[in-house]
Parts: structure tokens; C-alpha cells; sequence
């Protein structure tokens, strides 16, 4: 593999921008003991990101919007973070993290975890999948599946409602580590445009 | 009555009744984690004389692994004849208005009463 490659959407960070970043040391606790860490980060980043948005005036519906936005980013957030976390590579001396930023029209969440190479490239396999195919379709394709094996956790699910249910674009970046030859970063960015979302409300 | 309770969700099933109530957020980790609760939503399907009802109403949150688990008891559920299965969800849970539609979509004639 190159020492970097991006697939799909996935844009430079803006220079003006607001954002916050998490980032977790990679330690070698259970995936079990620290599930819950998806979840209490995932809920921080959706209540934070109201505060890069115009505070709620009286007009009737502010607060309503800013629920559908702050719900997006949680459950996206969520799935990136629960995904990381079941694939990062235990021994790698690479950290976990996650990136909210917002620009004028759009809200980015990028998540980053260390995988081994065999894993980087099963990987971009389903990212190139995703990319061609119509999410929908292949959304209700791995739900039909899921229910014939139990591997639901390889399913790929997450990806497709994010991009199925909430119009993220996704794109993906797998950087070579500097040091060790077999393994990689890899970095899964959601882009959700803020408009949509409010759109959602009225669907 | 039986139940099954995490930190941040409670569900619940009143003897010889066929409405299974969610309520909090559910993340569990995988198909593993989410079996009691798929069991305990099958055990609604045995006698089918009246409509099988998922109150989600206070469901705030759920992971794609829940989304699975549910689709996966949806699945079931049209295989049985004669089974009218109804969903309860609330306009003001952005993901029931988001994502309920793929279970629609595995089984057309499930009900979704958006309140």
C-alpha cells in the first residue's frame, strides 16, 4: 500500500473552523469494560455541538431542529466510535480518537483507530462497496442477511443507516504508520449537511 | 411480568399480553448482548390470536446492533401467518422517524403509528 490513500468523500479540514477533538490512550482494557465510553462520548458530542450552533431565539422550532442535529451527531459519533473500538488493533501504539467540526453548512465527525494491514484492507474492500452501491438497497440486503448469521457485528450496518438514514457522505483515509510496516490508521469521516437534517424534521 | 434491565434502558412485558414497552437509550455491544432481549420479543409470536405491539415510545435511542436485533425479530414476525405486528413511536424521537421505515421496508404490513 501507498503511505496514504483516501477513498470517497474526504476533504481537507477546514482552517476556519470550530472543532474538538477527543482522543483516547490506547490501553488494553476489555472492549466490555470500556462500551461504555462509546456512549458517554457519543452523548458529549451531540449536546456539544449545540454550542457551535446560533443559540435558540423564541421562533418556535430552534429547539426542535437542534434535536435532530444533536441526535445525528450522537448516533453517528456512536457507531464510529463503537466500530474503532471492536477493530482497533490491541497491541498498536496508536490512539483512538474522534473529531467534531463544523463549518458554515455542514458537520464533519471523523473517527481514527490503528488496524493491522490484513484488517486496512478487508476494510477498503467494503468502503469501494459502499461507494458503488445504492445504500439503500444494500441496507435492506444486510438486514435480510442478518438474520441468517450471527456475524452482525462485520455487517457494516452502522455505515449504511448513516448514509441510508442521515444522507452522510463518508470517506475514508489509511495512512501507513511511520515505524511498524504492518500496520496502518485508518480514519472513517461522516460529512452531514445541516440543511438535510433540518429537512429530516419535515419528512 | 418479565423485564430486562440495563444502566440506561428498561424493557417490559406484562403476563399474557403481546405489547413489549421500551424505555432509555439501547448500545449494547452485538448480537450476544442483545439475545435476551430478541427471546423475550419471540416468545410474543407463539400464540398470535391478537396484534404483537412494540411500544417504542420512550425508546430515545438505539444502536444499528438494536436495529439489527430488531430486524431480525421482524423477519420472524412475517413469517408467521396471520400476524399483525405495530409499532408505537413518537415524532419527537428523531431515529424512530429516520429508521423505523427500514423495518417497514422487511415487512409492509407492520404499522407505524408516529405520535
Amino acid at each position: 500500500m501507498m503511505n496514504s490513500e483516501t477513498l470517497g468523500k474526504y476533504d481537507k479540514r477546514s482552517s476556519d473552523c470550530e472543532y474538538l477533538m477527543l482522543v483516547f490512550s490506547p490501553i488494553s482494557v476489555p472492549l466490555r469494560a470500556r462500551w461504555r465510553n462509546n456512549g458517554l462520548s457519543a452523548d458529549f458530542l451531540g449536546d456539544y455541538v449545540i454550542t457551535f450552533l446560533p443559540a435558540p431565539s423564541r421562533e418556535s422550532g430552534v429547539e426542535a431542529q437542534h434535536k435532530l442535529i444533536s441526535h445525528a451527531v450522537t448516533y453517528i459519533a456512536n457507531e464510529l466510535l463503537e466500530n474503532a473500538m471492536k477493530y482497533h488493533e490491541r497491541n498498536a501504539d496508536i490512539p483512538i480518537g474522534i473529531h467534531l467540526e463544523l463549518t458554515s453548512n455542514h458537520i464533519t465527525v471523523s473517527v481514527s483507530n490503528g488496524v493491522g494491514v490484513g484488517q486496512a484492507t478487508r476494510y477498503k474492500a467494503f468502503a469501494e462497496h459502499l461507494l458503488e452501491g445504492d445504500a439503500r438497497a444494500l441496507l435492506l440486503q444486510q438486514q435480510e442477511d442478518s438474520a441468517k448469521s450471527d456475524d452482525a457485528a462485520a455487517s457494516g450496518l452502522g455505515l449504511l443507516t448513516m448514509i441510508s438514514d442521515y444522507d452522510a457522505q463518508l470517506g475514508w483515509r489509511f495512512d501507513a504508520h511511520p515505524v511498524q510496516s504492518e500496520l496502518m490508521t485508518v480514519t472513517t469521516k461522516a460529512v452531514v449537511s445541516l440543511q438535510q437534517l433540518e429537512a429530516g424534521a419535515a419528512a | 411480568m418479565k423485564n430486562i434491565k440495563g444502566e440506561a434502558f428498561e424493557i417490559r412485558r406484562e403476563d399474557d399480553c403481546s405489547t413489549v414497552l421500551f424505555k432509555g437509550a439501547l448500545r449494547l455491544s452485538g448480537t450476544e448482548d442483545y439475545a435476551p432481549i430478541l427471546e423475550m420479543l419471540k416468545e410474543t409470536l407463539v400464540p398470535a390470536t391478537e396484534p404483537v405491539v412494540l411500544d417504542l415510545r420512550e425508546l430515545e435511542f438505539l444502536n444499528s446492533s438494536g436495529i439489527t436485533m430488531f430486524s431480525r425479530f421482524v423477519i420472524e414476525a412475517r413469517g408467521c401467518v396471520g400476524l399483525n405486528l405495530h409499532v408505537l413511536a413518537s415524532q419527537a424521537v428523531p431515529w424512530h422517524v429516520r429508521s423505523l421505515r427500514n423495518l417497514q421496508r422487511l415487512m409492509p404490513s407492520l404499522t407505524v403509528s408516529l405520535s
